[in-house]
């Protein structure tokens, strides 16, 4: 590489060293470390941390936290296909389209959870609204489910499966189609047989983009689940707060970078069009 | 390159002091004030203070642990001062700078945390109960009840790994300060059974939602629910039968403190009877200073003696004991 | 059919903030409408807690994003020029990093470190946090306009005798300006609206305005937060707006 290139890296490699992989090593260390009784770590050096992830409570977490994320990944593909699909076919309107999808998105995502909070809560809207319509006679409880969390992550998450799925569909040839129909297909024949096999690069990335995100979540399941749903990243973050207990924290951490890390590497053999 | 120069410094200057001036940085639960407690207190020193909120000691421990927090002066349940100090948190206090000590009730100038009040200073104490709404019929009246599968999804316990597990020790008839294996496992499965029936764990943040009718019942500390009640005239408080905890708050000055001379002003402040009054009136605490016997009527905030004998101090527990707790927790939240 | 089912998605992505900046005005606290007001604007301005913390927001954007693109800037054309599959891989890495594990490895770190030197959290390790999760995002942004360039044009530029330095202000850099612009307004949004990283590794005078709101939306109705909302849906809104404009220009 020439000098300048070599001094072009230098910075993004210094600061991802020191403020990224350096952090991950520290905590690698503490996963193998004694919990103090009031936090922090101590030695001696142990393997107790990782042989407690073991324990079916916390598989379940994880289990739990694949489930959440897979559902919410479906709920992402079965309301954004037909969406990305409308996009596609807007000729002249696709980029207004299209906006209107990222524009909610780049608005804090924190004030997008706090907005279902302000609607699902008992005296929220949707509760006022159907109990002044006389629909309910007591307001059902959303807010603080496992419901609310899914709601809660599909509305943060659809147009990371929009965009790609959007990008997929645009380059089907529309002849594709025309020919299924001349042969006889019905429309709902020649979505299921032509044009869903023929946006799969689009729907995996999409779904690649949305679950794993939602794999790490943590602040929807924390405002919109109470303390009811637990997800992977609330377990994290209770062992360095209220647990005090950092080793057990940084081996749950780990976990599941591993994880995550494996589902990239999948995906990255798969695909052909690197991000970076 | 000029630009970014200019930028960088820009914000390594605002991380220095940007007000100047003398600061003091207070850490404090919420809502455990009054309006013009700081304010006065700046006016009345010429400085500034930083007031930090937190919701429960594990969030206040969670911060200062390091050491090098920020914070000067924080107030720590009773039970909690013993393991800080053991960690070297906190830093002696120096009795000739605390003019008004003397006027602590009788029963906190030598409590049984801290008896020569080397660490801390008494501030505000009060019980746990349950918070409910009227509408219930029976009201409940023993800790038992909130595991009542009819008020499911309407009751919330407190996220507080001790109060939850006393709770449950208080069902099960055993003391809060329980430290044997066998009784803290029995209480960690009734949490467990009970957690399908909870809402949700919270601490003062329940409050709004008891004012709107949402939860109708909550495990909850004295202050908060006479705040509740304060907002509307559905709720009441009760100290549950099988017996309660009791706790004081303390104010303490973290060893990492800079600023010793001008937090143990502020401590003073807070001892003066005056300040001290004003809190309790606005904040609806019960002060472990003597004030006035108006304010002392209140029986949500001062139970009678017939109340608080069913009461109990919270103590610190072993370490092994506290490890325990923080396993149990950790499954009784993961569940 | 479709266009129906599209109202109706677009009608699910926009209401909530349509909603929540609608109440806002509502002159009562709770869920009832009833009658227009400033009365929550107004509190919202008096609020000195917030003031700061928008204050520290701004700061610690503009540091981070000046800092970041700067860096990821160059380490685009870097990566562009010349595969690096070390610095690839952790940037890939940073993208997919729950926010949860990126703080508390940070917080650990930063920890351990401090011990030593007797530091303490502040603005500095916030503004250090959001430049290190936001050098990817930049690289991808940038990457994906230089991919765009014909790379001959660099190697005409040193054909006629210019250093690579300078072919790279003079030509490269003016042909993806727009890209470092769009990458920059990116970085800033999401330094801006950091809660996670933040709250683990803010310091006591570095409240930033996610915190506060995090906060105000946890302690329960109130109806400041609607208002600080709608002023942030606002104010990134428009950001957003300027950075398609940049982008296609």
């Amino acid at each position: 590489m020439t000098r300048l290139r070599a001094i072009f890296l230098t910075p993004a490699a210094v600061v991802m060293g020191v403020l990224f992989a350096a952090p991950l090593v520290v905590i690698l260390f503490y996963s193998v470390m004694s919990r103090g009784v009031y936090g922090g770590v101590e030695l001696p050096y142990t393997i107790e941390n990782w042989t407690r992830l073991i324990d079916p409570l916390y598989l379940r977490i994880l289990a739990r936290s694949f489930v959440m994320a897979g559902a919410a990944t479906l709920g992402c593909l079965l309301l954004g296909f037909p969406l990305a699909l409308f996009i596609s076919r807007g000729g002249a309107r696709k980029n207004l389209y299209l906006y209107l999808v990222i524009l909610p998105f780049w608005t804090s995502f924190l004030v997008r959870t706090y907005a279902w909070m302000f609607l699902l809560r008992d005296t929220g809207l949707i509760n006022t609204v159907l109990l002044s319509l006389g629909v309910l006679r007591e307001p059902i409880a959303m807010l603080y489910t496992p419901g609310a969390v899914l709601v809660g992550l599909v509305y943060g998450y659809l147009p990371f499966m929009v965009l790609p799925l959007y990008a997929t569909l645009e380059r089907i040839d529309r002849n594709l189609l025309e020919a299924a129909a001349d042969l006889g297909a019905r429309p709902w024949q020649s979505l299921l047989r032509v044009m869903v096999p023929l946006a799969a690069p689009g729907i995996r990335a999409g779904a690649l983009l949305v679950f794993i995100p939602c794999l790490g979540a943590y602040l929807t399941p924390d405002l919109l689940g109470g303390s009811k749903t637990i997800m992977a990243g609330n377990l994290i973050q209770n062992q360095f707060t209220n647990a005090r207990d950092w080793p057990f924290g940084a081996a749950v951490s780990l976990a599941l970078m591993a994880v995550v890390m494996l589902l990239l590497t999948v995906w990255v053999r798969r695909e052909k069009a690197p991000l970076l | 390159m000029k630009r970014r120069l200019f930028l960088m410094s820009a914000a390594g200057m605002a991380g220095c002091t940007r007000w100047g001036g003398a600061r003091l940085n207070v850490f404090n639960w919420s809502s455990y004030v009054a309006p013009d407690t700081i304010p006065n207190f700046e006016k009345e020193y010429g400085v500034r203070v930083r007031y930090g909120v937190y919701e429960s000691n594990e969030e206040m421990l969670a911060k200062v642990f390091s050491g090098n927090s920020g914070w000067d002066v924080v107030f720590p349940s009773n039970y909690f001062i013993g393991p800080m100090r053991a960690q070297g948190l906190l830093a002696p206090l120096r009795h000739e700078r605390l003019t008004n000590l003397s006027a602590l009730d009788r029963r906190f100038q030598a409590p049984q945390w801290d008896a020569e009040l080397r660490w801390s200073v008494p501030y505000m104490w009060s019980g746990t109960g349950i918070a409910y709404n009227r509408r219930l019929t029976p009201p409940p009246a023993r800790w038992a009840d909130l595991w009542n599968r009819r008020l499911e999804g309407r009751i919330t316990m407190l996220d507080d790994p001790a109060e939850v597990l006393g709770a449950a020790l208080k069902k099960l008839g055993r003391s809060v300060n329980s430290t044997g294996t066998g009784d803290l496992r029995r209480a960690a499965r009734e949490a467990i059974a009970q957690k399908p029936l909870l809402r949700a764990y919270l601490n003062a943040e329940v409050r709004d939602q008891l004012v709107a009718g949402d939860v109708v019942a909550a495990q909850l500390w004295g202050t908060t629910a006479q705040q509740a009640m304060d907002q509307s005239r559905d709720l009441a408080f009760v100290y549950p039968e099988e017996g309660f905890p009791l706790y004081a708050d303390c104010a303490a000055i973290l060893r990492e403190s800079r600023r010793s001379d001008l937090a143990h002003r502020f401590l003073n402040y807070l001892l003066r009877p005056g300040v001290s009054a004003d809190i309790s009136r606005a904040a609806r605490t019960a002060a472990c200073t003597l004030i006035p016997e108006d304010l002392r009527r209140n029986e949500t905030l001062y139970p009678p003696p017939e109340v608080l004998q069913r009461g109990e101090w919270w103590q610190t527990p072993p370490a092994a004991v506290q490890r325990l707790r923080d396993r149990l927790w950790t499954e009784i939240k993961s569940v | 059919m479709l266009a129906l089912y599209a109202v109706a998605a677009y009608a699910f992505l926009h209401l909530p903030l349509l909603v929540l900046t609608l109440f806002s005005f509502n002159a009562s606290r709770f869920t009832v409408w009833e009658g227009f007001s400033l009365a929550w604007y107004r509190a919202m301005f008096r609020d000195g807690q917030l003031a700061e913390a928008l204050a520290n927001s701004l700061i610690i954007g503009l540091a981070a994003t000046a800092l970041a693109t700067g860096i990821g800037t160059l380490c685009a054309y870097a990566l562009w020029k010349r595969r690096s599959p070390l610095v690839s891989g952790t940037l890939y890495l940073s993208l997919v990093t729950p926010e949860i594990v990126a703080g508390i490895s940070l917080l650990a770190f930063y920890q351990w470190i401090f011990r030593n030197f007797g530091w303490q959290l502040g603005m500095h390790t916030v503004a250090g946090a959001h430049v290190a999760f936001s050098i990817a995002y930049v690289v991808v942004v940038v990457m994906a306009r230089l991919r765009m360039l014909d790379p001959g044009l660099v190697e005409a530029a040193m054909d006629l005798g210019a250093t690579e330095w300078r072919a790279f202000r003079e030509v490269t850099l003016p042909l993806v300006a727009p890209g470092v612009a769009a990458a920059a307004l990116l970085a800033f949004t999401v330094s801006f609206d950091d809660y996670v990283i933040t709250s683990l590794v803010a310091g006591v005078d570095s409240e930033t305005l996610p915190m506060v709101i995090y906060a105000m939306a946890k302690r329960g109705v109130n109806p400041v937060v609607n208002a600080v909302s709608a002023m942030i849906v606002v104010g990134l809104g428009a950001l957003i707006l300027l950075s398609e404009r940049l982008r296609k220009a």
